[in-house]
């Protein structure tokens, strides 16, 4: 495993309804603007029973200390030592060991399961975290291969977590009172915190369906636009660096929860393994909490020839498509199958995708600002069979 | 050929135990209404939306109308039916307007369900959902197993013969918040601020105590019908069909009685080789879009004690337990106990 290099920064992002928003935040580039969230770190374990050390240098940037927390990981330490909570003149001023402005400091902590986790500021968290200070972790299993089927799995081989593509949800709240007073130097009472946009890797809807590193948005580069093919079993990673819970529903189908906070969801007694994985069709992300589930959905045999729809399809003008003026829709009942679409509607429809939509169920979460649409939502998107590219949903093995 | 079911969309108003009246938009059961006949249920929405219950294996054919709005006739929102939690659904039937097609007014569109899955679900329109939501149009939707029989003990269960999930008596437990501010703004043609939703009401099956515990379904509160009084004989098993369609998390408590979770989000608690993962809890904690599945067994009285028994079920989020910002109120109901034999059997859910 390399050694991580994060700098403490600031910067801006952009929300759909054309605001620019300071935050604060990591990157991986010396001299680089901070991104939302953190640049991804994965991690694959040594096989056993070698540990797997990892390395995290934190050089801080900003004019305000700054520590990272590793939730979830073991034997974490500065300089040999484990951290600590950091008082002056008795009153606690850091969850963990910090860098002072310009300062760098390294941590170093054992990688001890595999599954997906936060890092995090521990030093004023309840302003440094919603302004931008977190990320994600995946850690791999040490018998992880990709492509290999038996050991492409969120927590090694045998554990019935074996995917095709996975996909990183990071969920954050963000008021802009808050961004705005840190960035003038104005006043800002947290009893006030009222988020006012939702974001998925940083994005609020709908540029939460965009490209990854889409030009307009640089610092916000990850999209969370999930896309399969039928039958396939994707593994959705939520993580909720926010402080407040959503409940995400995905359309289309239940997921199957296999682990909870990097721990996977089964119990072995002697050699008797207990499953505990459950499928659910809305799951409510709480605050600091990581979910890894299975997602896989394959239709239900629909087809022109040897199985129409036992329903007839309206003509278009007699129902409403697009009524924002772009529609997902395909145009018709069939996966893989492109129909006419009312002229005056801007398509999104590739290959006669189906798009499910992916979003909270706390329904004033889905607004940037109150309005619709926006905050946290997403679609999982079905390709027909053999046309999606193959580096959709393949997060690499390690990060480099 | 199947099963053929209709609603229209319209709007209408509903009251709170305060005697304030709140506008909403909604659903209403016009199945077997000819086509000429349906304008007479404009401005006739309810609140909780009237339930659908369909069954594994039978097709169903869930004619959406929209018939228009009579207090917003400028309003040309389209409306759909989302089956939330319906699995391997495709997009044409699925009532998302972004990726399929919504019904405008005047017009009708059919959506096919052959259920395979049995549990509690819930219908709701998705056009701008926050906005559709929470001007009310939800509701409970049930999926009763293949080999459902009422009339045999055996075969009255929620998900099957077999699978530990019999039960004598079944009440919706259908959840949800109104913010009062929000429904006027809507009324009055103002774009609402959704970050400043402050509910004001909180509801089950559409009412708010104590009009919970009245049976009646006529009156003022004709277009809430959905009385949520529980009543069972003294060792029976009562079915609690939880949905959570506000925007808010709740927990529903019951005093004197534990629940059984025998299912979440229309699954039974089974591990992946099929352990039982069933489990007691006293409290429900709910978060919005999810359901749940709560046995109770109605206690004996014990010596000294006389039937009915009272058992009370609320939000132990204590301040949903109002009206408006006067208690009691709210999430409130009751369960009542009658000596064994007492009841006749019960025909429909909800019939107390
Ligand atoms: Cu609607
Ligand atoms: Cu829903």
């Amino acid at each position: 495993m390399p050694d991580v290099h994060l700098w403490a920064t600031d910067g801006y992002i952009s929300t759909p309804d054309g605001k620019s928003i300071y935050i604060w935040g990591f990157t991986d580039q010396e001299g680089g603007s901070a991104r939302l969230p953190g640049p991804l770190i994965i991690i694959k374990q040594n096989a056993p029973p070698r540990k797997t050390t990892v390395n995290v240098s934190l050089t801080n940037n900003l004019d305000v200390p700054v520590s990272l927390l590793f939730p979830g990981q073991e034997e974490v330490r500065v300089h040999g030592r484990r951290v600590q909570p950091q008082y002056e003149n008795g009153a606690l001023v850091s969850l963990a060991n910090f860098a002072r402005p310009g300062e760098t400091i390294t941590y170093t902590f054992t990688a001890a399961g595999p599954g997906t986790f936060l890092y995090e500021s521990g030093t004023n968290p309840h302003q440094q975290v919603p302004m931008g200070l977190y990320g994600s972790i995946i850690v791999r299993p040490w018998d992880y291969e990709p492509d290999s089927g038996e050991f492409q799995t969120a927590y090694g081989a045998g554990t019935g977590t074996e995917f095709q593509r996975e996909y990183l949800l990071v969920l954050s709240e963000l008021d802009p009172g808050l961004h705005q007073a840190l960035e003038t130097g104005g006043n800002y009472d947290i009893r006030g915190f009222k988020p006012r946009y939702w974001t998925i890797n940083g994005r609020c809807a709908n540029d939460t369906m965009l490209p990854d590193h889409a030009a307009h948005l640089p610092n916000q580069p990850h999209g969370s636009m999930v896309m399969m093919e039928p039958g396939e079993r994707v593994l959705l990673r939520y993580a909720c660096a926010g402080s407040a819970n959503h409940p995400l529903h995905p359309h289309g189908n239940h997921t199957r929860l296999v682990g909870l906070d990097g721990r996977l969801l089964q119990n072995r007694i002697g050699p008797t393994i207990h499953d505990l994985s459950y499928k659910r069709f809305t799951v409510l992300v709480g605050a600091g909490q990581t979910y890894d589930q299975i997602y896989t959905w394959t239709g239900l045999g629909f087809d022109p020839v040897s199985r129409p729809i036992p329903t007839t399809l309206p003509n278009i003008r007699n129902v409403v498509i697009g009524h924002t003026g772009m529609t997902f829709w395909n145009g018709s009942p069939y996966l893989g199958e492109k129909r006419e679409l009312p002229p005056d509607v801007v398509s999104f429809n590739e290959k006669g995708e189906y798009h499910f939509m992916l979003h909270s169920h706390a329904e004033p979460e889905i607004t940037n600002w109150g309005a619709f649409p926006g905050g946290l939502m997403t679609m999982i998107a079905v390709y027909p069979e053999g046309t999606l590219d193959e580096h959709h949903g393949r997060l690499p093995v390690e990060s480099t | 050929m199947g099963i053929e079911l209709h609603r229209a969309a319209t709007d209408g108003w509903v009251e709170t135990p305060d005697g304030r009246i709140h506008y909403i938009f909604g659903f209403t059961d016009v199945t077997g209404v000819p086509e000429k006949n349906l304008a007479g249920y404009r401005g006739k929405a309810e609140l909780m939306a009237p339930p659908l219950v369909l069954q594994v294996g039978e097709e169903y054919f869930v004619t959406l109308t929209s018939i228009g709005t009579p207090t917003r006739p400028d309003l040309d929102d389209p409306h759909t039916i989302h089956y939330h939690g319906f699995p391997n659904q495709i997009a044409l039937y699925d009532g998302v307007p972004e990726a399929s097609v919504a019904v405008p007014v005047g017009r009708s569109f059919v959506y096919y369900y052959k259920p395979l899955d049995p549990g509690t679900y819930m219908y709701h329109c998705h056009h701008e959902p926050v906005e559709h939501i929470q001007m009310g149009m939800v509701g409970p939707l049930v999926v009763r197993p293949a080999d459902y029989n009422p009339a045999h003990p055996d075969y009255k269960t929620a998900y099957g013969h077999g699978t530990g999930t019999e039960y004598d008596r079944e009440y919706y437990m259908f959840l949800n918040e109104l913010d009062c501010v929000i429904h006027h703004q809507v009324e009055t043609v103002q774009e609402p601020d959704w970050t400043e939703y402050r509910p004001t009401y909180w509801l089950i099956n559409g009412r708010s105590y104590p009009d919970t515990v009245a049976i009646d379904t006529g009156g003022r509160l004709r277009l809430q019908p959905w009385p949520a009084l529980i009543r069972a004989n003294a060792g029976e098993k009562v079915l609690l069909r939880f949905v959570n369609l506000g925007f808010e998390q709740h927990a529903l408590m019951l005093l004197g009685a534990a629940f059984r979770v025998i299912g979440i989000d229309g699954m039974r608690p089974l591990g992946l080789n099929g352990e039982d993962l069933s489990f007691y809890k006293n409290i429900i904690f709910i978060a919005p879009g999810q359901s749940y599945d709560a046995v109770f067994t109605a206690p004996q009285a014990r010596p000294g004690e006389s039937y009915p028994l009272t058992l009370p079920l609320y939000n132990r989020n204590l301040t949903k337990n109002t009206t408006g910002g006067t208690e009691p109120g709210g999430m409130i109901t009751e369960v009542q106990v009658f000596a064994p034999g007492g009841l006749p059997p019960q025909a429909e859910p909800n019939q107390p």
